[in-house]
């Protein structure tokens, strides 16, 4: 479980938030040497086969196919992920204004600043500095012979629909998220490979860094060896660690952390491979377990093992969520979010962003489909003791659901 | 970053933003996270696909809106504002939100701050259609908010 979606907060990541580990050693805090297992470590992007033009090409036509069903005219993005899922290109920052849009027929058009470097292909309309981007798009839409509702993407500032609505009072704005979770719930075969070596490449780094569990550790200096194993690695990522009672706070704590024997050692996040997130989470024992702490794990690999076998084709998504929480449930945990148990859902689903449409939770009857891809995470978290997460994506095929990663066996064995 | 502001900062920002909301005709002011939350309640919050957010009404108290789960850690960064409303994962925090409007007494204009994603905008206006909503930019700007 991350706590965010990284992509769409690397434009951000000057707002600390969490992982609470990641913001502390990102201010200029202690610097640990790295170990020389980790220094070892070599690229594992050889092979990697990015998304290509064809493949975009067609997730074009399936947009806009999708727009004629759902009566959308046209649909307008910022940079992010979406725009990248598109168009290849994830746009820069928020200023200047850079817009792609896509109408429902026709071919798309890009609005950019005169002084832009991002240099686009195609239909690209340049508005000066001091000029109305949104004039532009509003030509682009009249161009395409546009008038029917104007599908925005979810994450598209308030201002930009603002300045629409403003040049093009009588155009009417709806959710684009028919169009763009349409498309991209449902990963391709490329898109379940580029998954495959993020989560490789994530099991990778944590097999190289559980060795460097040490009595007295902080819990900044582990997650400095996740970074630079992660580099190693040829890739970007990092993570979030707890120790002891910390493990059962789902995001983490900024709290100054040692490790000593009987903590539980929880290690949650990813990396990217051409812009595919990992997500995985193991919980282990270091030094010897408790019969509690051995029969809470036991528990949450129970209820990881039901998620993944009620995620089957034409099951409902809150159904998956359901077979998790009874199992954790029944045995004296919860009821429903309440703590001791699993205070959150079961998992969300994972592509271009960590986490994304759509979330095994309760209240989504969305039906679970071949080429979704989910987290499988409950969390069993007991404040003021532990908490144990055991998290592996998975995807979905025909005959049911597949685990990327091999799950944690058990308490004293991270990997399978 | 070291806190300097206190509490007494925040209200007085907060009264100003609410001195400029009567003086531009709004009754009330969302802000998701970001620099307006920051400057004008001192949190700082991540924005995800969990919505976070703050009522700001011309008059009355703030009204939070936040996840379930994350209330612990939320408490302990909110330092303006008694009214924390949550919601759980299967909940919709848009709900909370046109609520928060309804009860502070919200007919008419809306700001919404300008970073604000529209699924969060629109959202809350498929709640409260009767609501016209505003940008907040120029209000945010007036009660000193960069």
């Amino acid at each position: 479980m991350r706590l965010n979606r990284r992509t769409f907060l690397g434009i951000a990541a000057a707002v600390p938030f969490m992982p609470a580990s990641r913001a502390q050693r990102g201010r200029g805090g202690p610097q640990y040497p790295i170990p020389d297992s980790i220094k070892a470590l070599k690229p594992m992007l050889d092979g990697v086969q990015p998304i290509t033009a064809a493949e975009r090409r067609a997730r074009i036509a399936k947009a806009q196919s999708l727009m004629h069903e759902h009566k959308i005219g046209a649909l307008v993005m910022e940079g992010g992920t979406s725009m990248f899922y598109f168009t290849g290109s994830r746009g820069a920052g928020q200023d200047p204004l850079f817009v792609w849009i896509l109408p429902a027929k026709g071919e798309p058009s890009w609005v950019a600043s005169a002084t832009s470097t991002l240099h686009p292909q195609g239909d690209v309309r340049t508005y000066e500095t001091d000029g109305n981007p949104y004039l532009r798009i509003a030509q682009a839409l009249k161009d395409r012979n546009v008038s029917g509702p104007i599908g925005m993407e979810e994450r598209v500032r308030f201002s930009v629909f603002d300045g629409l609505r403003k040049q093009s009072p009588s155009l009417e704005f709806v959710s684009g998220d028919p169009i763009t979770i349409g498309c991209r719930v449902i990963k391709s075969p490329a898109e379940i490979a580029l998954l495959q070596r993020a989560n490789d490449i994530t099991i990778a780094c944590y097999k190289a860094v559980v060795p460097t569990v040490h009595d007295g550790m902080d819990q900044r200096e582990l997650g400095s060896n996740v970074d630079a194993a992660y580099a190693a690695l040829g890739v970007r990522g990092d993570a979030m660690v707890s120790f002891g009672q910390y493990t059962a706070f789902p995001h983490g704590s900024i709290t100054p952390q040692k490790l000593k024997e009987g903590d539980l050692v929880l290690i949650d996040d990813g990396c990217s491979v051409e812009g595919y997130q990992s997500d995985i989470t193991r919980t282990f024992i270091f030094g010897k377990p408790t019969a509690r702490q051995r029969q809470v794990w036991d528990l949450e690999r129970k209820a990881q093992d039901a998620a993944l076998a009620a995620a089957k084709p034409g099951a409902t998504c809150e159904s998956v969520d359901a077979a998790a929480r009874k199992v954790i449930t029944d045995a004296g945990f919860g009821p429903g979010y309440k703590t001791p148990g699993l205070p959150h859902r079961t998992g969300h689903g994972i592509g271009l962003d960590g986490h994304e449409w759509t979330y095994l939770v309760k209240g989504n009857t969305t039906k679970i489909q071949p080429g979704m891809c989910f987290s499988n995470e409950p969390t069993i978290a007991i404040y003021g003791e532990f908490g144990v997460r055991l998290e592996d994506c998975m995807y979905i095929t025909d005959s049911g659901a597949r685990m990327f990663t091999k799950q944690s066996p058990a308490i004293d064995q991270p990997f399978g | 970053m070291p806190q300097t502001q206190t509490t007494t900062d925040y209200q007085q920002r907060i009264a100003k933003l609410q001195e400029a909301m009567k003086e531009f005709g709004l009754q009330a002011v969302v802000l998701e996270p970001g620099p307006a939350m920051m400057y004008l309640t001192g949190v700082r919050w991540g924005k995800s696909e969990r919505t976070f957010a703050v009522v700001l009404p011309a008059k009355g108290d703030p009204v939070w809106v936040l996840p379930g789960f994350e209330e612990a850690r939320a408490r302990e960064l909110i330092h303006v504002g008694n009214d924390i409303r949550i919601w759980q994962e299967d909940e919709s925090p848009f709900a909370r939100i046109a609520q928060a409007l309804k009860d502070r007494g919200v007919t008419g204009k809306v700001g919404i701050d300008d970073s604000a994603r529209f699924f969060v905008f629109d959202n809350i206006r498929k709640l409260a259609p009767k609501l016209d909503y505003v940008s907040a930019s120029q209000v945010l700007k007036a009660a000193g908010t960069k």
